[in-house]
């Protein structure tokens, strides 16, 4: 319980402060979870993920900065709220909110998991191969806005993960350096490509002195909350099904599922002319739909080990490092450590509500951390983070590399989840693909094996899907958006 | 127009795809002409997907019609180049130099001073900057030293 609490209540200071993603938030929370059982770290991990989500929007309520994506939906009504004095009512109804879709995407977790994992239970090398690689592609192609360039992230991503020894012969492969004798960690991986290009981020401004419009949290009471709350129950409602369908669907994200039920609730509310002007429709419907998609997003990466989110991605890696592999075989050979991992994020949502109502006051100072104390903070930490997995002085290099080479990536449009994602499907990818080889060298060849078959060809069906619908999708929006301007 | 809503332009967009280009026919050559390709499988279809996507970018940047990035302008890299600068100073030198804590304390400090809007000359602004300095680095040597008993390498200094 104690880690719980301490996962919920530092998962909400974390995702309540601006700069401070989700991802990367749990990213940082990995190799403290090193020392610990793996039932107990993957207790904080998924209690973390949980707060951080829901602590996003005490920012974007407070400060009209959205602690994540996610929560971008929720400043417009709650930022005006906070505004207009109501700041407490509206980080109520957001935590009530958020409870009310968390728990439900959790049991759609809870009851959809075991379904599919039975149903993938009869999987064999080849068609894990796909699945890997169905990973990379999906979060290629819809966590960028340039699908040759997450791909080419992906692939980079594979790449890495072959650096150092052949698993199978123990073949030395691509060590250019004495750094990379023992391959690239998977944490230092994770911690230098999604905080290290953060903290260069946060030091783009130079020297400005950001001022934040503190605003004053007045008392209000939570039962009027909670009243108020029930009362919106057709936006709730909105929110909880539009989450649940956006989670379940591999790289669509929180941001969608916010603005989507966002606009939906506003559609149907009689009040659609309030909405932007402090209407606490909106703030229920954004915020029971981004914590909606939370269970629903882990589906696929607990029963086929597709990630459906960065975040999840990161939390694909915390499970590794447990020597947990997250796929058909989890609910076998894993049960207790899987279902620990679920009720968790159950119990995390009560303790995210009990907190979230009691402490939303407090976070509004720990938000106002300056970047320059933030940056140098997390820098630190990561360093340690780095360092303390294998007390290996390399992985901490590698981290700073890698970090320093995704932020002049970003710059071009690359994004890091498909490369983390590659990395951490590159080895599962390759003894699938070798394995598989030698499996279609005893029978029909390797097209046989790889390319027939109808679960095979299903799931070539997807990764061509989800490289084809990027594509238009990207077309759309090209011909949609003005021509953006050209820097020199 | 704001930094958002630009682009970088098309010599700027070829360089990372140059380098994931060139990254790739590395990658080719090591794993196709090795004698037993047997642990270069995997990788040797990496290199061909990497050099086709990498070759698919270049054209695209090269016709202009990459249109993510905003790329890095001259001003951005050097506001964020002691930033960079105080970062390998920290990890390539200091902390395997002088020791993990005293490492990490010097490059919190230097990190904060160099991008604290507070002026350089005040007392009180260096009070604070050493007592937040001081104040983290207890917390973290609490948490790695005592409670989860990372044994951290040793400079100089500890």
């Amino acid at each position: 319980m104690a880690i719980l609490c301490g996962g919920t209540i530092g998962g909400l200071l974390l995702g309540a402060t601006p700069g401070l993603s989700p991802t990367m938030a749990v990213a940082l929370l990995i190799p403290f979870t090193f020392h610990m059982t793996p039932t107990h770290g993957l207790m904080l991990l998924g209690a973390a993920y949980t707060a951080t989500v829901a602590g996003g929007a005490i920012s974007a309520i407070l400060l009209k900065i959205p602690g994540a994506p996610a929560n971008i939906a929720t400043a417009l009504d709650g930022n005006a709220m906070a505004k207009k004095g109501e700041g407490a009512r509206a980080l109520q109804i957001c935590f009530i909110s958020s409870f009310i879709g968390g728990v439900l995407g959790i049991l759609v977790l809870i009851f959809l998991t075991p379904v599919l994992a039975k149903w993938a239970l009869g999987f064999g090398p080849s068609h894990m191969f796909w699945i890997a690689i169905l990973g990379v592609t999906i979060i290629g192609s819809l966590d960028s806005k340039s699908v040759i360039k997450g791909l080419l992230a992906g692939a980079v991503g594979l790449w890495i993960a072959m650096i150092g020894y052949d698993s199978i012969q123990g073949v030395e492969r691509f060590i250019f350096s004495e750094h990379l004798e023992g391959g690239v960690h998977i944490i230092a991986a994770l911690i230098g490509l999604f905080a290290i290009p953060q903290i260069i981020e946060m030091l783009e401004g130079g020297r400005i002195n950001r001022q934040y419009q503190i605003i004053e949290v007045k008392p209000h009471s939570i039962a009027a909350a909670f009243r108020e709350t029930i009362s919106k129950m057709r936006a709730a409602i909105i929110g909880s099904v539009v989450g649940i369908v956006v989670g379940l669907i591999p790289g669509a994200g929180g941001q969608i599922a916010g603005l989507v039920s966002y606009d939906q609730a506003r559609r149907f509310s009689p009040n659609r002319d309030k909405f932007g002007t402090g209407e606490s429709e909106g703030v229920v419907a954004a915020e029971t739909a981004n914590n909606a998609m939370v269970g629903p997003s882990l589906v696929p990466l607990l029963t086929l080990s597709v990630p459906g989110s960065p975040t999840a991605a990161v939390l694909l890696g915390g499970l590794l490092i447990h020597g947990i592999f997250p796929g058909p075989n989890l609910f076998v050979e894993h049960a207790d450590v899987a279902w620990a991992f679920i009720n968790s994020l159950l119990v995390g949502q009560v303790l995210m509500l009990v907190f979230g109502l009691y402490i939303a006051g407090l976070a509004a100072h720990v938000v106002r951390i300056p970047p320059p104390i933030l940056a140098s903070g997390i820098l630190v930490l990561s360093v340690f983070g780095a360092y303390s997995v294998q007390s290996s002085y390399s992985d901490v290099v590698v981290m700073l590399a890698l970090g320093l080479g995704m932020y002049f990536l970003s710059k071009y449009g690359f994004s890091p989840a498909p490369l983390v994602l590659g990395v951490i499907l590159g080895p599962i990818a390759e003894s699938n693909y070798v394995q598989g080889q030698i499996i279609a060298g005893a029978g029909d060849g390797m097209f046989a094996y790889f390319f027939t078959g109808a679960l095979n060809l299903f799931l070539i069906g997807l990764v061509v899907a989800s490289i084809v619908y990027s594509v238009i999708s990207e077309i759309r929006i090209r011909r949609l958006e003005p021509r953006a301007g050209v820097a020199s | 127009m704001s930094q958002q809503d630009q682009v970088a332009g098309r010599f700027q967009q070829c360089l990372p795809v140059l380098a994931t280009l060139a990254l790739g026919l590395w990658i080719a050559y090591e794993s196709f002409t090795v004698e037993d390709p047997q642990p270069y499988l995997f990788p040797q279809l990496i290199s061909v997907a990497m050099i086709g996507l990498s070759a698919a970018a270049l054209f695209r940047a090269i016709r202009g019609a990459n249109r993510t990035g905003v790329g890095i302008p001259l001003d951005l890299l050097l506001r964020i180049a002691p930033g960079i600068a105080v970062m390998l100073a920290y990890v390539l030198v200091l902390a395997p130099q002088l020791g993990f804590y005293t490492g990490s304390a010097i490059g919190f400090i230097t990190l904060y001073s160099l991008y604290d809007p507070n002026p350089h000359l005040s007392v009180r602004t260096w009070f604070t900057r050493i007592t937040i300095t001081a104040g983290f680095m207890l917390v973290i040597y609490l948490v790695f030293a005592l409670a989860l008993q990372v044994q951290t390498p040793r400079g100089l200094f500890l």
